[in-house]
């Protein structure tokens, strides 16, 4: 009988591998099958790409969702002071800066609809709020006074809560109009809408498909509308080394939805459609390196509105607007002197 | 309402799908316990963002090493699963004591493997395996053999090398050892003949093996 080819071989003892069986013997052979097959029984462990890609984005969503966390579960404070050492303690590396008029009243209203704590309020000498920090969860809203050189600028925020349908309800209360009632979404999360008196959108959340991990969510998320937002992207990817952890598009190329990972924090986009139309908004970005990324964003085509320089408050910040118009307060924490 | 997607292609949100990369594309500087992975390590204690570069490192030899132990393809996803979210989530506590994070690792992999297996055992009362038992009481809480560790590296690297292959070899890997098709069936998804397919799987896995032979000298 005529040998058999070496890939007729082979595959005959893969196939009887693969299914527990014992492989035919073969008349003829070949010499080089048995250090073939050793490695083809190893080849049977490789693991599902799937499963690689989907622990990794897993273990990025929670170390995103809990920087410090693990430093702190070993106590260690100075190992968490470390890790967040450019950051100003509080506030995270994306903070919406939302310039209301009058930001008072704002401030009153994020306390009553969503149990927010003033942490900071600096009054300008005409007695308006030259800025103010208000927590909210585990992440905080900066607020201002709209003025000539800063006109208001609401912001569409993404808000995680305990309760969804008690946050929307005092909400309401506090003033805001609905946009829609709590229902629960195909994605996992039941979800409100709600528009406040002063032009922001609020996207509240409770998580019931799926379970965070022990640290929690990031109770803060701007969302950005954006026309062709798959160009926001590059931008944050060569401006602040920002990770796109999960981007759905259409079928036409049009991002329906993504998440971007800046530092310890995360911001959503999606293309605009329908009422949802680009707002631009000014976000805080905490960073380790002002200067450096003050030039990358020049570099990926955002236009200048201050250079870097350090602030009597202890940040090094500039100030820049990305192709959208959305304005971007770079800083970096120097910490107290 | 629909306010931010069509609610019809809304997909999951908490778990973005990631499209599937090679496994292992780009081949990591294979130096555990050297001094870039010990940047690493520190970089990811200060900021667990940076976590996943040594998952990238590491990923081939956890899974690796369980999956030969398990011979269970959902309990290795799984077991891997938690080792990797075990460290993280005790990434402060590991420290530099002249063991390389990998052997770090592979203690938290051992010992999942060793709480399941006793789980299992559990559940089902089944008599013990003692070629199991045996060798996870080795690896639980002392050092692992060079044998065992050689062992590995050998597996960690083969894995890697498959996400180097070119790519419809690399496919032709994945559909017969992975998802286990029958080569009929890999044939009509790639629109090729039963017989392309057969030496495509035999080119794939001849050059792994010259790959692997040239690699340890």
């Amino acid at each position: 009988m005529a040998k058999r080819s070496l890939a007729l071989q082979l595959d005959e003892a893969v196939q009887a591998m693969l299914v527990s069986l014992p492989p035919r013997p073969e008349t003829a052979p070949d010499r080089e099958l048995p250090p073939l097959m050793e490695l083809a029984r190893e080849l049977r462990l490789l693991p599902r790409p799937e499963f690689r890609a989907g622990l990794k984005t897993e273990l990025q969503r929670r170390a995103t969702m809990s920087e410090g966390t693990a430093a702190s579960a070993a106590g260690t404070g100075q190992a968490q002071a470390k890790a967040l050492h450019y950051q100003r303690p509080g506030l995270t590396a994306i903070t919406p800066y939302i310039i209301v008029r009058p930001a008072a009243q704002f401030m009153e209203f994020l306390k009553s609809a969503f149990d927010g704590i003033e942490k900071l309020r600096m009054p300008a000498p005409d007695n308006s709020i030259m800025h103010a920090e208000v927590e909210i969860g585990n992440g905080a809203i900066e607020v201002s006074d709209g003025n000539e050189q800063y006109p208001p600028a609401p912001a569409d925020i993404h808000l995680y809560v305990k309760d969804v349908d008690a946050t929307y309800a005092k909400a309401l209360v506090a003033g805001a109009t609905s946009l829609h009632a709590p229902v629960n979404q195909s994605y996992g999360d039941r979800e409100a809408s709600v528009r406040d008196a002063f032009g922001n959108n609020w996207y509240i959340a409770t998580p019931i498909g799926w379970t965070p991990g022990p640290e929690g969510l990031r109770s803060i998320q701007p969302f950005l509308h954006l026309h062709e937002a798959q160009k926001m992207i590059p931008f944050l990817e060569s401006a602040f080394g920002a990770e796109a952890m999960g981007v759905h598009k259409s079928n036409e190329g049009l991002i329906l939805h993504a998440t971007i990972r800046i530092g310890n924090a995360t911001l959503e986009i999606s293309e605009a459609h329908g009422e949802h139309q680009p707002k631009p908004c000014h976000l805080h970005v905490y960073v380790p390196d002002t200067d450096a990324c003050y030039d990358r964003t020049m570099q990926a085509g955002a236009t200048s509105v201050e250079v870097p320089q350090d602030k009597p408050y202890g940040d090094r910040s500039a100030g820049v607007k990305d192709p959208f118009g959305n304005s971007w307060f770079i800083a970096t924490w120097q910490g107290t002197k | 309402m629909g306010r931010r997607k069509p609610a019809s292609k809304a997909p999951p949100k908490r778990l973005p799908k990631t499209l599937p990369k090679a496994a292992g594309a780009g081949v990591p500087p294979d130096t555990p316990g050297g001094a870039d992975e010990r940047a690493l390590v520190v970089a990811a204690q200060n900021d667990p963002a940076k976590f996943d570069a040594l998952y990238e490192l590491h990923f081939e030899r956890i899974y690796g090493f369980i999956s030969s132990r398990t011979r269970d393809r959902t309990t290795a996803e799984d077991l891997t699963s938690t080792v990797f979210h075990k460290a993280l989530e005790n990434l402060a506590k590991y420290e530099w004591r002249g063991v390389p994070f990998a052997a770090w690792l592979l203690r938290i992999a051992a010992n999942a493997i060793a709480d399941q297996a006793k789980r299992a055992r559990r559940e089902t009362a089944l008599e013990d395996d003692p070629r199991e038992s045996a060798a996870t009481a080795n690896l639980r809480g002392s050092e692992m053999r060079g044998e065992e560790l050689r062992a590995i590296e050998h597996r960690a690297r083969l894995f890697r090398l498959v996400g180097e292959l070119p790519e419809v070899q690399k496919q032709v890997i994945f559909e017969r050892f992975v998802e286990q098709r029958s080569i009929a069936e890999i044939a009509a998804r790639l629109g090729k003949t039963a017989g392309a397919i057969k030496q495509l799987q035999l080119r794939a896995v001849q050059r792994l093996r010259a790959q692997m032979e040239g690699g340890h000298g």
